[in-house]
């Protein structure tokens, strides 16, 4: 079984070349990704540092989210989506078959470029998760409630009207009781999938502030159309290219002394 | 011209003008029926005629007109009536006369030109009976206790009301003591008998379990003529009372008080008793068991077997639909096959309706039925328990004929959830089961009620399949009452659909049947219009919970 309790241990100042064993959320190793004949991810290979935030930057259709989907294995909806490589998690393949998908998913959280609150009201939105596994008391589902939507910075906006429908929120505020249902369930490793590409300036700025926030508790995950946001919020940036990993570094080294071509073109925004 | 042509107003008018004709058609059919139907309880008035017969005497007709057509002359003259020169159609009313016992026909067309005069007698009166139909008549006398009452027709009108709630009262009375009672006993008795067989089948009727038997039938046989007894003393309390009528032949006739449903006397009422007596025999018509082959009396029991019948249907229908409709949907492969059955199913909703009363008759009442009962019933052979048609068969051929509805309409309602929900739920951990309890059925639970409602619609229409697999003219009881286990759904029912082909088509007497049959219409519409809005609301209710497939 995979060990989710001790992944999320922040360290700070990493090599990311030569991180080690217990400073690693996942290594990915070789991964290759068909969808059908079509080949959309080659070769990547990459370690994601514990307790930091981790961005995927890259021009549309680079293969940055679906590298992210692998994480928790979202791309298993896809009926014709095809995976070679492995990628570990506390050094145990997550594609291995004896992996239970939904516990996975449970321990790797993950939020969405659009809101996606379900037909509920804001209470029953954060407790979902919970609910699925088996957390009755009242008492107990009102603290994670409140511990979840505080870290989601929402707390003051709808503590009020917890048990109106989630539909009432404006898109930045649906976006946040997102990100709290997913911390309701303290996962290991978020996993934000251009959490702001639909929202206006300040709700982004909300957000990235939270962001920031999670790290102390969670190995982050981002992927960002938003160059900007990658070096504002993370802490590790990789830039793909046609589904190929072309350059991973700290997030300063890659904004300023990039070393690859590629990558100096697309921060300076002559292509993409 | 051209300009008006580019400027697409002749399409807007051509589009409008197909709504409005449907409009109207729609609002003409329910109004044609509605008018027909409801103005037949309507209290006409009775007129008095004085005729000339072919042969030149004259005689008295009283009735109620019932309708008025023109007949031209030509024909007339050619079947050797004389009709006066220059005239070229003659008038010629269809008059309701009663009086079934003593004249040939309740019903006879009266040409205007040999009437020599009509008038409406304040005292003539209308007899409704449990048999034989209406009376018409002037009261002469009223017989109470074998006391000839004679005095004003005011005091015989109050002397025959209160004689007339006397046995209504007693046969309130009886009628509770016979459903209640002593058809409780009946089912006591039937059942005990169905043991002692099933005992004697099954090699265990011992002595002392026949005499168990026999005294529990002594027992029942005991209470049962108790019951019998005093269902013969409020009889014959019953028939003590007798009105002596003049009919139209001059004739004075005695008429039991028993026999009497209602006496009214249509020419001295005003527009506010006619009200009155309009909403009384519009309840009455809802709520009474049928006399008289379906001519005469209510509808109570085809209104609640085609509910009942319907709401069973929808309790099966519903989770074998939304099941067979989240397989589809949710786990088959996409590939041909599934694509074969889901064209297969759509299919089926364009077998014609008799095909699966066939199918019905052949499946589940002979196959099935009859395997339960030789399993089950083996006791009651020869009779057949649920080898027979009954609601039961008839609510699952109709299930069976509304299955691709509910199934299309839940198919399409799950391919509106945006996916995005679904992988919401699957990224906190949720397997696919639970997402589909949680997220997918709840937001397509208004989907699932449109389902229901065309099916509804579709069933409660329905009456040729259920000629085959379970209505009848007539069902002594309905498939609901007070003995155990309450709900008998091997039993016949009653049908509005049928009702009105049975009264249009098979009643003795057409002409009588013909305004009944625009009442079961439009109270058939009622009905399955009632059931929709109910199914709409709940439908609407749910859209306003799941309101995001438009958010």
């Amino acid at each position: 079984m995979i060990n989710f309790d001790s992944i999320n241990k922040a360290k700070p100042d990493l090599d990311l070349a030569n991180l080690s064993q217990e400073d690693r959320a996942f290594t990915i190793n070789n991964l290759d990704l068909y969808y059908g004949d079509k080949q959309a991810l080659h070769n990547v290979c990459m370690a994601i540092p514990k307790g930091q935030v981790t961005a995927f930057i890259g021009p549309s259709g680079c293969g940055k989210s679906t590298l992210l989907r692998c994480l928790n294995r979202m791309n298993d909806l896809v009926d014709i989506c095809r995976v070679e490589g492995e990628i570990l998690l506390d050094q145990q393949d997550i594609y291995h078959k004896s992996v239970d998908v939904a516990t996975l998913r449970r321990h790797v959280g993950m939020v969405f470029q659009r809101p996606n609150p379900f037909p509920k009201s804001i209470y029953e939105n954060v407790v979902y998760g919970l609910r699925l596994q088996g957390v009755k008391d009242r008492r107990a589902l009102d603290e994670a409630v409140e511990t979840s939507l505080k870290g989601a910075a929402l707390w003051e906006e709808v503590k009020d009207r917890l048990h109106d429908n989630a539909f009432g929120l404006s898109g930045g505020q649906q976006q946040r009781l997102v990100i709290a249902r997913a911390i309701a369930i303290e996962p290991a490793v978020l996993l934000l999938d251009e959490p702001t590409s639909a929202l206006d300036p300040i709700s982004t700025l909300v957000i990235e502030e939270l962001i920031t926030e999670l790290k102390n508790k969670f190995t982050v995950v981002i992927v960002t159309h938003n160059m900007q946001q990658a070096a504002r919020v993370s802490d590790n940036t990789a830039f793909m290219y046609m589904g190929e990993l072309i350059e991973y570094s700290d997030t300063n080294t890659l904004f300023t002394t990039p070393a690859k071509k590629q990558t100096e073109d697309y921060i300076t925004g002559r292509y993409g | 011209m051209g300009n008006w042509y580019k400027s697409g107003s002749p399409w807007i008018w051509l589009t409008s003008g197909a709504v409005s004709i449907s409009l109207i058609a729609v609002l003409g059919l329910l109004g044609l029926i509605a008018w027909r139907g409801l103005t037949f309880f309507w209290p006409s008035q009775i007129w008095q005629f004085e005729v000339y017969n072919p042969d030149g005497s004259q005689q008295r007709v009283i009735g109620e007109i019932y309708e008025r057509d023109m007949i031209s002359a030509l024909q007339l003259r050619e079947s050797g009536v004389k009709v006066a020169a220059g005239v070229e159609e003659v008038e010629s009313l269809l008059i309701k006369t009663g009086n079934r016992e003593f004249v040939e026909l309740d019903f006879r067309w009266l040409l205007t030109s040999n009437i020599i005069s009509q008038t409406t007698p304040l005292d003539l009166a209308v007899f409704e009976r449990s048999k034989n139909g209406n009376f018409y008549g002037h009261i002469d006398s009223v017989i109470i206790d074998g006391v000839t009452f004679e005095g004003s027709q005011d005091e015989a009108r109050e002397q025959l009301a209160t004689a007339l709630a006397r046995v209504e009262d007693l046969a309130e009375q009886a009628d509770d003591l016979q459903q209640g009672d002593i058809g409780g006993i009946n089912y006591q008795l039937e059942r005990l008998r169905l043991r002692q067989r099933r005992a004697e089948l099954d090699q265990g009727l011992t002595p002392e379990l026949m005499t168990e038997f026999r005294n529990e039938k002594r027992q029942l046989s005991q209470e049962y003529q108790v019951f019998e007894q005093q269902l013969f003393k409020l009889r014959a309390q019953m028939i003590r009372d007798r009105v002596v009528v003049r009919d139209m032949r001059n004739v004075a006739v005695n008429i039991e008080v028993a026999d009497l449903l209602s006496v009214h006397y249509p020419n001295v009422m005003n527009v506010f008793d006619k009200t009155i007596y309009w909403l009384g025999a519009i309840a009455g018509f809802v709520s009474d068991d049928p006399r008289e082959a379906n001519t005469e009396g209510g509808v109570f029991p085809a209104i609640f077997g085609t509910i009942f019948m319907v709401m069973l249907m929808a309790v099966i229908v519903t989770p074998f639909g939304v099941i067979a409709a989240i397989y589809l949907h949710e786990y088959a492969k996409k590939g041909p096959i599934t694509k074969f059955v889901r064209i297969a199913v759509i299919n089926l909703a364009g077998v014609p309706s008799v095909v699966y009363g066939v199918f019905g008759l052949g499946f589940f009442v002979y196959v099935l039925g009859g395997s339960i009962d030789s399993l089950f019933y083996p006791e009651s052979s020869p009779a057949p328990v649920f080898g027979t048609p009954g609601v039961l068969w008839s609510a699952l051929t109709l299930a069976i004929l509304t299955l691709p509805v509910v199934i299309v309409s839940t198919e399409e309602g799950l391919s509106r959830i945006p996916i995005s929900l679904r992988q919401g739920s699957l990224a906190l951990g949720a397997t696919k089961a639970e997402t589909l309890w949680k997220i997918i059925i709840p937001m397509a639970s208004p989907a699932i009620m449109t389902g229901l409602i065309l099916a509804v619609a579709r069933a409660a229409g329905e009456v040729a399949p259920l000629m085959l697999v379970g209505v009848v003219k007539m069902a002594p009881t309905l498939p609901l009452d007070g003995n155990f286990p309450f709900f008998h759904v091997d039993r016949k029912f009653m049908h509005l659909g049928f009702h009105i082909y049975d009264v249009g088509f098979q009643s003795p007497n057409v002409e009588a049947a013909r305004p009944l049959v625009f009442a079961t219409s439009f109270l058939l519409v009622t009905v399955i219009i009632s059931l929709n809005i109910s199914a709409i609301g709940i439908r609407n209710h749910l859209r306003e919970k799941y309101r995001s497939l438009e958010g």
